[in-house]
């Protein structure tokens, strides 16, 4: 066969691939994500309750442990370590630009940022929080579920109420383009999105993902931590199991919990972030996948100071 | 040499995988045919206040017999951009004009309707997809959106039924069982339903409707069902499987039903080719008003 007729043959192999496909199913079925073979395995154990899962430019995890008071990290060895002690009750962590970790003080009521020699910068006070996420400018996003509320401290430090309502506003994350607001209800069905303005206010709200519930929990999903791929997967740690939704927000399917015990959160870590990390109850594990995670914010960039 | 045999396996693989759908071809009432009226088609969009955000684009066809003197039937198709193309698989307009020219179904006024989508403030971020939420959630929120919304902004330039008999929505795959959803749960709103390839599997629950139409008080609907042998088996279900068994359902429930079963796959090309016989079926009992059926069948009349 020649070279232009294979040329010409692939062209029109490619158009009839596109027209006869019909319509696009855009599946995402676990097999994308799960390595077969490979489960969860222990990194960690011990802990009074972990949280927090966060992923570091290099590829380094962190975590909490917030009625134990500290942060820790993956040494060089692959043990934890820890990070900062009396850290006043840590809950949710993310790094954000400039490669500094952001983290909410429950005891302290305040929203801190961490840089690398553990310096604290106060990015918010008085405030009530459970989880965070920082986006690629420096601000932040975060729940505050006695009040049922969403805060956003926007890269100046000013901070303000952008959504009320949701039963108990718990996990939260962007879609991987930071478009995208999902906010996790632990004591419904639902994971609420929105559209962020360019001011950072959030827009049309919607259900847009439905949990699988467990019999004995129901209507409580217990969604809590979430976290993205760079393909736009989202993965929510629920009673259920570590539920995953595709980019249309129909659900791929559920991961089995690794310990029959409380999950509390996720995040993917490690070297080219395909290892999906979940805090539960006293323990951290870890599985391999097929997927990448992604950082929301450049570590050089500086955030603008007040 | 490797590689061109690995082009030949693929091009066999695909013509394998494409031979159920070859016998289906459209036939003359889905062409043009000289002397019959053509329908005018408008594009329009419209905002939602019942799916927040969302923006969509959508078609109004209207029959170059209608003339505002006696409402018009009403028939909605979700993924109007597909229905609409006269070029595409369906040519439904098409099939409208030429239908409509015989007397064999009313003058109906479509309304071809995109799913939503909400675009992100953000330069370059992705858009929200609304289309599954949409079409594959087990609830009235769509039939409200069409019902309180969208049917309502056509209805301002034209004059349509207030029968639900005259009323009938049509959709593929997702939009196959969000046409069902709409009618099921609106049945004194839409009384006619056709579903192409329809998505009664888990994508949002929808795999449920068999066991719930054979524990529900019948309700006042006639359904038309596609599928074909060849269609999906993924994550979410079975399409063949889900699509006999809501046959089944209907079946045992005395539902006025029809199902066509060949050996296509996920496409419009099975439903396309039967769409007139389709519509006849759905529409067979359609009575014209006293007075206007001479003039309808005009020529035709014996």
């Amino acid at each position: 066969m020649n070279k232009t007729l294979t040329k010409n043959l692939l062209v029109i192999q490619a158009l009839a691939w596109i027209i006869g496909a019909g319509l696009p199913a855009q599946d995402m079925p676990l097999e994308e994500v799960l390595v077969e073979g490979q489960g969860w395995e222990l990194v960690g154990e011990g802990y009074k309750f972990t949280e927090g899962p966060a992923c570091d430019p290099s590829g380094r995890l962190y975590f909490t442990d917030p009625p134990g008071n500290t942060i820790y990290r993956l040494g060089e060895d692959g043990k934890p370590e820890v990070f900062a002690k009396d850290a006043g009750h840590p809950g949710g962590m993310m790094f954000g630009p400039g490669g500094r970790l952001y983290c909410t003080q429950g005891a302290k009521r305040r929203i801190v940022a961490y840089d690398a020699a553990g310096k604290i910068e106060v990015i918010a006070s008085d405030v009530r929080s459970n989880d965070l996420v920082v986006t690629g400018k420096g601000g932040v996003y975060f729940t505050d579920p006695r009040a049922k509320r969403i805060w956003f401290v926007d890269p100046e430090r000013k901070k303000k109420v952008v959504d009320e309502g949701i039963e108990r506003p718990n996990g939260i994350i962007l879609w991987p383009d930071q478009g995208t607001l999902v906010v996790a209800d632990t004591n419904t069905a639902n994971l609420w999105i929105f559209r962020i303005e360019n001011d950072g206010r959030l827009s049309h709200k919607q259900p847009y993902y439905t949990l699988r519930l467990t019999r004995s929990h129901a209507p409580k999903s217990g969604a809590d931590g979430m976290t993205v791929d760079r393909d736009g997967r989202l993965y929510v740690a629920t009673h259920a199991g570590v539920q995953v939704f595709d980019t249309q927000g129909r659900i791929s399917g559920v991961i089995a919990r690794p310990q029959n015990a409380f999950l509390s959160n996720l995040v993917f870590a490690g070297n080219g972030m395909q290892m999906l990390y979940a805090t539960s109850s006293d323990k951290v594990f870890r599985r391999k996948t097929k997927v990448r995670g992604l950082l929301f914010a450049s570590p050089e960039k500086s955030p603008s100071k007040p | 040499m490797r590689y061109s045999t690995a082009l030949v396996i693929l091009l066999l693989l695909t013509s394998r995988a494409s031979a159920g759908d070859e016998q289906y071809v459209l036939g003359a009432d889905s062409k043009r045919k000289d002397g019959t009226p053509v329908g005018k088609v408008t594009r329009q969009s419209h905002k939602s206040e019942i799916f927040p955000g969302t923006e969509r684009d959508y078609w109004i066809y209207v029959p170059a017999q209608y003339d505002g003197s006696a409402p018009a039937a009403v028939m909605v198709f979700q993924d109007g951009k597909w229905y609409v193309n006269e070029k595409g698989q369906f040519r439904a307009t098409v099939v409208f004009d030429n239908l409509i020219h015989s007397g064999e179904m009313p003058i109906t006024i479509g309304i071809f309707i995109n799913p939503g989508v909400v675009p992100a403030a953000k330069k370059g971020a992705k858009a929200r997809r609304n289309r599954s939420f949409e079409y594959d959630t087990l609830s009235d929120q769509y039939v409200r959106f069409l019902v309180e919304e969208l049917i309502p902004a056509v209805a301002k330039d034209y004059k349509l039924t207030r029968d639900p008999k005259m009323r009938a929505i049509a959709g593929i795959s997702s939009g196959g069982i969000c046409a069902f959803t709409a009618a099921w749960e609106r049945p004194d709103y839409f009384h006619k339903v056709v579903s192409h390839v329809g998505s009664f599997t888990n994508i949002r629950g929808g795999h449920v409707y068999p066991s719930i139409i054979r524990k529900t008080e019948r309700k006042d609907i006639r359904v038309f069902l596609q599928d074909g042998a060849n269609d999906l088996d993924n994550l979410h279900g079975n399409w063949p499987l889900a699509n006999n068994q809501m046959a089944a359902a209907l079946k045992f429930s005395k539902y006025d039903f029809g199902f066509v079963f060949g050996e296509g796959g996920h496409n419009g090309k099975h439903g396309g080719a039967i769409l007139p016989d389709t519509l006849r079926w759905l529409w067979r009992d359609w009575k014209p008003q006293a007075g206007k059926e001479e003039a309808r069948k005009g020529g035709k009349k014996q």
